[in-house]
């Protein structure tokens, strides 16, 4: 690899590399997301450092050109990290349903002249019968 | 234990339905408490409820039909109600076929359904709409043994266990069709069904109309599987 490509995507992975540092210590990303982040952009500063390491990898998977194994490895990070989102989506799309419903019935208890729940608690839920 | 009836009525945007629906189920069934559930009406749907005397759960903003029924059915689950019965905002159910499913959870079903198809005239739709229905109900039966002709009605009687099943925060909750049926099954609850009218919906938002069928059926099957194949934890909440 030429030096000036060298330099230059070096300087993109370290300034990366800051941004996701910053952002963390401005609790703008969480620290548990963060290591993703962190992984990523070590990961780019050793492709750069060490090309070697990558036409070792573009031969363990059996592809001709480097850039293939690069392009298809980037492919495949965005598409699991995608997925990842999907699940988390799926677990805030359920946890904001919970919310509203709770805030919905606390506010009907709290505004109502229906008076309080029944201080018999209901039956306790035969469903979890094995 | 009170041993009255919470009658859960979801409505979103319904204003203009819900003085008939209150209307008759008052006339009809005058001791029931009836309670509307709007679901991030822009219409008014609240007001009117609240100006009605209904007794009112009011969501922040729109969350689907199927959670709205589960706020309503937490409400009776909180408040201890023995029976708790789902009954659409739109118009479309009978009072009249209350009674009945009321008196089948009395005699020990946790799941009583209203049942468009057992009914004498019943309606039956196009030819692509019967032939989806009686997938579903195949698969039904092959999932769960039971004979149960109409998974989509909305009106339901639900006992204290059923309340129970449908509160779950992984209750199926956009809405709740076969895939309810299924878990109810291996929640080793007890299903009935019952006949009912179901008239013209006057439902402007209906869920199984045009391109969405083709949607709805495939979720629908994707969700049977989840259902039937879902972890055993997820049936205890």
């Amino acid at each position: 690899m030429p030096i000036r490509q060298k330099i230059f995507f070096l300087t993109i992975a370290v300034v990366l590399l800051l941004v996701i540092l910053e952002l963390v210590r401005r609790r703008r990303l969480r620290v548990e997301y963060s290591w993703l982040w962190l992984a990523s952009a070590l990961t780019i500063v050793l492709m750069i450092l060490r090309y070697d390491l990558l036409i070792w990898i573009t031969g363990l998977v059996g592809a001709v050109i480097p850039t293939s194994t690069l392009f298809f490895f980037s492919i495949l990070y965005l598409a699991l990290l995608s997925l990842n989102y999907s699940v988390r989506l799926s677990d805030l799309t359920r946890q904001v349903k919970e919310l509203a419903q709770e805030v919905a019935l606390l506010r009907a208890e709290s505004s109502s002249s229906w008076g309080a729940p029944a201080a018999r608690p209901p039956d306790p839920p035969r469903a979890s019968a094995k | 234990m009170s041993e009255r009836v919470l009658v859960v009525i979801p409505a979103w945007n319904e204003a203009a339905n819900l003085h008939g629906v209150v209307g008759e189920l008052r006339g009809a069934r005058p001791d029931d408490d009836l309670l509307v559930v709007d679901d991030g009406s822009t219409d008014g749907t609240a007001e009117l409820a609240r100006r009605l005397g209904c007794r009112l759960v009011e969501l922040p903003f729109h969350l689907g039909y199927g959670a709205a029924v589960q706020a309503g059915v937490k409400y009776g689950l909180r408040r201890g109600y023995p029976v708790a019965v789902t009954f659409d905002g739109d118009g479309q159910h009978d009072p009249a076929d209350v009674e009945p499913l009321i008196e089948a959870v009395r005699q020990g079903a946790d799941v009583a359904l209203g049942s468009r198809f057992l009914s004498p005239g019943a309606y039956h739709g196009g030819l692509f709409r019967r032939a989806g229905r009686r997938l579903f109900s195949l698969l039904l039966r092959a999932l769960t043994g039971l004979r149960l002709t109409d998974p989509t009605s909305g009106l339901k009687a639900l006992g204290p266990r059923g309340q129970t099943l449908f509160a779950l925060a992984r209750f199926p909750d956009r809405f709740p069709d076969a895939d309810a049926l299924v878990l109810a099954r291996r929640a080793r609850l007890a299903l009935a069904e019952r006949p009912a009218r179901m008239r013209q919906s006057h439902n402007r938002h209906s869920m199984h109309g045009g391109g969405r069928a083709v949607a709805y059926t495939f979720n629908m099957f994707l969700s049977l599987l989840v259902a039937a194949a879902g972890r055993e934890s997820d049936l205890r909440g």
